[in-house]
């Protein structure tokens, strides 16, 4: 997962803000299950081998909900399937709860690969561009933040260890709490001093203040940024022409599947699979170096 | 060229009834590397201060600060940031940022220079440091030393003349200050940056320094080489004590001769005063203890997580009744780990716990912490909740159910006997690190613990701070407290301890009383033993080398070498 997180933030963000706008608002099934396909390759090169038994229990138990629950409170249709307490449970409701389903579970995968992807310092250079001084002060507080937890378990352990409020009564938890949390705030502040000093001592607030980033862009980034953007625009095209068009209600509508459908759901695809294709490729790219070791 | 020149400077806070600084002068040469010391409160850290107008304190000043020729109030924002560079003592409070590359730049990016620039400073920077594995990490992964040093380069990139370090290795542990300390002398002979350095701890930064600026109550007292300041400093001077151990000794003996500053001065000296001989060896084999074990650990194991290695491995440790027994060893052995067990703030997996005789599982509901045992954690802050220390006291009390007017009794009774009565009415963070220190023992007290366990007690605390815990400690012990005691500094352990022992690899090794301890042992031992230990094997603290040498001065020369 090394190849496509290595890409100028930018172009990650633009690449994302793609996927998520498509899947999120074209219904089409081809689209939407391209796009599950997608995020579940992803997140499969995202997540270290062995540690992704919890979150599939999860997201299947997802899939069911959203996809159960649609058809019970939803009685749109034509195909009752069965009555249930009087009511109609129809086929499109079914398949439109599945479909939906697809798209939550679908989008949600989506956002986890965004987070692995997008790291705190990605995000910063980002969204610091527009406002350096809140990139700052998000850099400074997760900074702040693991050191904070870190004081707060030495607090509480502290007042453990002295038997204070150690009874299993609510109360005394709520209190013991709120005395630890008063003192964290007095830390803080304490901490806050010796921050500004530092801070002072390296020049803040000296005028004409610049940014510094790790982050370089490459060719290879204009070249990424230039397919997604053409990518997007022909599924965007293709929608606008009502070449995918796919109605669920009230009767479910043929799968549109003329040679420009093909060639939207094609773009689709190939955007949908593209940090997987990056990695295939970085990959074959790699064992070719090794050969040459 | 002269880059630092004061003239009569004087500085007073506000409200203050006293000056703090009053008619300070000196110079410093460009590429001098200067130590600055003297007890706690003597000013040192306001002069420093002063220094950096950036952080100067607000209060009444007067006299003259020169930075390269310039008065200070003359010069230019953007130079006095970039050339004078400041260092505080918390590595973890003054790292601004998340990530290591951004803390490199920050200081350029406030001066204004561009990526290109910056990107090649900072690169150069990691390297000389050795810190490029580090570039990209958290800041928060790194360990106290890596932080520090981080702090260090961060203003390094700024490429300054002048280097301003407020005690840097505080809240180091000994090798990572040793670290600390050759990085700065590093950065002096080969950059010929000028360093002037505030520190307690002098063993190593004496010998290495080109001048040592002595304060005394606001005053310079001395300003001249460590051998001349060791040499003139009266040998009655409180100063005395946080002096290297080869200069204490030789002030000690009073023989005429060069003052020597490193072990390896110290042993040549005694070398051309004593005749050599067969070392010594005469400690008392027997070692007389209650019967009564306090504490007690047998074969514990301990790990933090099921898929983490173990911490503790078969560890076995027993600590008699009113015992004063030190446990020393590298950093992240498990010595606090070890504490943590004891205190039952960890449980063991594996192994018995016995605390007053009994298993620790019996101790329920916090009795545990009633009565029978305290734990002083590594920062005392933490032992604090309140704004002020009486209120704090009087909560742990509240909490205990003890009746109104026998709580100020008690608070009265333990604040004499620790002498903080002054400081009851005080914000905790308010206090010096050795008042902190007493403080928490204090509270620690009104818990009535029949054993106290300590962790690193004299971390941060200058010498004058140690010899008053010191008093604390053995005050305690007469009244028949058993203390266990985690430390790293070897010299405090041998002062005090009557027993000593090595943490290694999950487990105690070699408990024994600190003269056989420290005798056995070739490097983790005291200055002074190492300096005395071809004479004298059980020489441990300078005061016993000085006894030594006394004893072997009495006698006829070439008996050096008989015990009496």
């Amino acid at each position: 997962m090394k190849a496509f997180a290595n890409y100028h933030p930018a172009v990650l963000l633009l690449y994302f803000l793609s996927v998520l706008l498509v899947g999120m608002f074209i219904t089409n099934p081809v689209i939407q299950l391209t796009m599950l396909l997608g995020a579940v390759l992803f997140c499969i090169m995202c997540t270290p081998s062995g540690r992704s038994a919890g979150g599939i229990a999860f997201y299947v138990s997802m899939f069911l909900l959203v996809a159960v629950t649609n058809p019970l409170f939803s009685h749109n249709g034509v195909t009752p399937l069965f009555y249930l307490n009087g009511n109609p449970v129809t086929l499109e409701a079914f398949v439109y709860g599945a479909a939906i389903a697809v798209m939550v579970v679908g989008v949600m995968l989506w956002c986890r690969c965004y987070s692995a992807v997008m790291t705190s310092d990605k995000f910063l250079y980002l969204f610091g561009r527009a406002i350096p001084k809140l990139a700052l002060v998000l850099s400074m507080a997760l900074r702040f933040i693991p050191m904070f937890k870190r004081q707060l378990h030495k607090v509480s352990r502290a007042q453990k260890a002295m038997g204070l409020y150690s009874s299993k009564s609510l109360v005394d938890k709520f209190r013991s709490a709120l005395r630890v949390f008063l003192a964290m705030i007095s830390w803080s502040l304490e901490n806050a001093i010796d921050t500004s000093a530092s801070m002072k001592a390296r020049g803040y607030g000296l005028p004409g203040r610049t940014r510094f980033s790790l982050f370089r862009f490459r060719a290879a980034d204009g070249v990424l940024a230039a397919v997604s953007v053409l990518l997007l625009g022909l599924t965007l095209v293709g929608t606008a022409a009502g070449a995918t068009a796919f109605d669920y209600y009230p009767r479910i509508s043929e799968l549109p599947l003329t040679p420009f459908a093909v060639a939207v759901y094609a773009a689709f695809g190939v955007l949908s699979f593209l940090p997987f294709i990056i990695e295939i490729r970085e990959a074959f790219v790699w064992k070719y170096y090794i050969s040459k070791m | 060229m002269e880059i630092l020149h004061l003239e009569n400077v004087s500085f007073r806070y506000p409200k203050a009834a006293v000056n703090a600084l009053d008619g300070v002068s000196f110079s410093v040469q460009s590429g001098e590397f200067v130590v600055v010391c003297g007890a706690s409160g003597c000013g040192k850290t306001t002069l420093l201060r002063l220094l950096k107008r950036a952080l100067a304190p607000a209060g009444e000043r007067s006299g003259e600060i020169c930075y390269r020729g310039t008065a200070q109030s003359a010069l230019p924002e953007r130079t006095e940031a970039g050339e004078i560079g400041y260092v505080l003592q918390n590595p973890d409070s003054q790292i601004v940022t998340d990530k290591v590359w951004h803390e490199l730049a920050f200081g350029l990016e406030n001066l204004g220079l561009p990526t290109e620039v910056i990107r090649r400073r900072v690169g150069e920077m990691a390297s000389y440091f050795g810190i490029q594995e580090l570039f990209r990490s958290d800041t928060d992964a790194l360990s106290g030393g890596q932080k520090q040093l981080l702090n260090l380069a961060s203003v390094m990139v700024m490429q300054p003349r002048l280097l301003l370090l407020d005690e840097p290795t505080g809240q180091l542990d000994p090798i990572a200050a040793s670290d600390f300390i050759a990085t700065l002398r590093k950065l002096n002979s080969e950059l010929g940056l000028t360093i002037l350095l505030v520190e307690h701890r002098l063993e190593e930064v004496f010998p290495i320094a080109d001048k040592v600026l002595l304060m005394d109550g606001g005053h310079v007292l001395l300003y001249d080489t460590p051998r001349a300041v060791g040499q003139k400093l009266g040998a009655e001077h409180p100063m005395q004590l946080s002096l290297p151990s080869a200069v204490r000794i030789y002030n000690a003996l009073g023989i005429d001769d060069v003052c020597p500053l490193t072990v390896r001065e110290g042993r040549d000296f005694l070398e051309r005063h004593f005749p050599p001989a067969e070392p010594t060896d005469d400690a008392d084999a027997s070692y007389a203890h209650n019967d009564e074990v306090a504490l007690e650990m047998k074969n514990v194991f301990f790990r933090y997580e099921r898929s983490l290695p173990d911490v503790l491995r078969g560890a076995s440790l027993c600590v008699y009744k009113g015992e004063f027994y030190c446990l020393l060893g590298g950093n992240g052995t498990g010595k606090t780990t070890t504490l943590n067990v004891l205190a039952g703030l960890n449980r063991a997996y594996r192994g018995k716990v016995r605390i007053a005789g009994r298993p620790i599982g019996d101790y329920k509901n916090g009795a545990l912490y009633r009565g029978n045992l305290a734990l002083l954690p590594q920062n005392p802050q933490t032992v604090f909740v309140r704004d002020c220390l009486r209120d704090d006291l009087v909560e742990l009390l509240e909490a205990q159910g003890v009746a109104k007017d026998e709580r100020e009794k008690r608070i009265a009774a333990v604040a004499e006997k620790l002498g903080i009565v002054p400081l009851l009415d005080k914000h905790p963070y308010d206090l010096s690190g050795g008042e902190q220190q007493k403080c928490a023992i204090a509270k620690m007290l009104l818990l009535e613990p029949k054993i106290l366990l300590l962790d690193e007690p004299t971390k941060g605390l200058d010498a004058h701070a140690k010899q008053v815990l010191r008093g604390v400690l053995q005050a305690l012990k007469a009244d028949g407290i058993t203390i266990l005691m985690v430390t790293h500094d070897v010299e405090f352990a041998a002062e005090n301890a009557d027993r000593c022992a090595l943490f290694f690899d999950g487990e105690v090794l070699s408990a024994d009383v600190p003269e056989r301890f420290f005798a056995e042992n070739n490097f983790y031992t005291t200055a002074a033993n190492r300096l005395a230990r071809s004479f004298w094997k059980n020489a441990v603290t300078c005061k016993q080398v000085v006894e030594y040498a006394r004893a072997a001065l009495r006698r006829p020369t070439g008996e050096g070498g008989e015990t009496e």
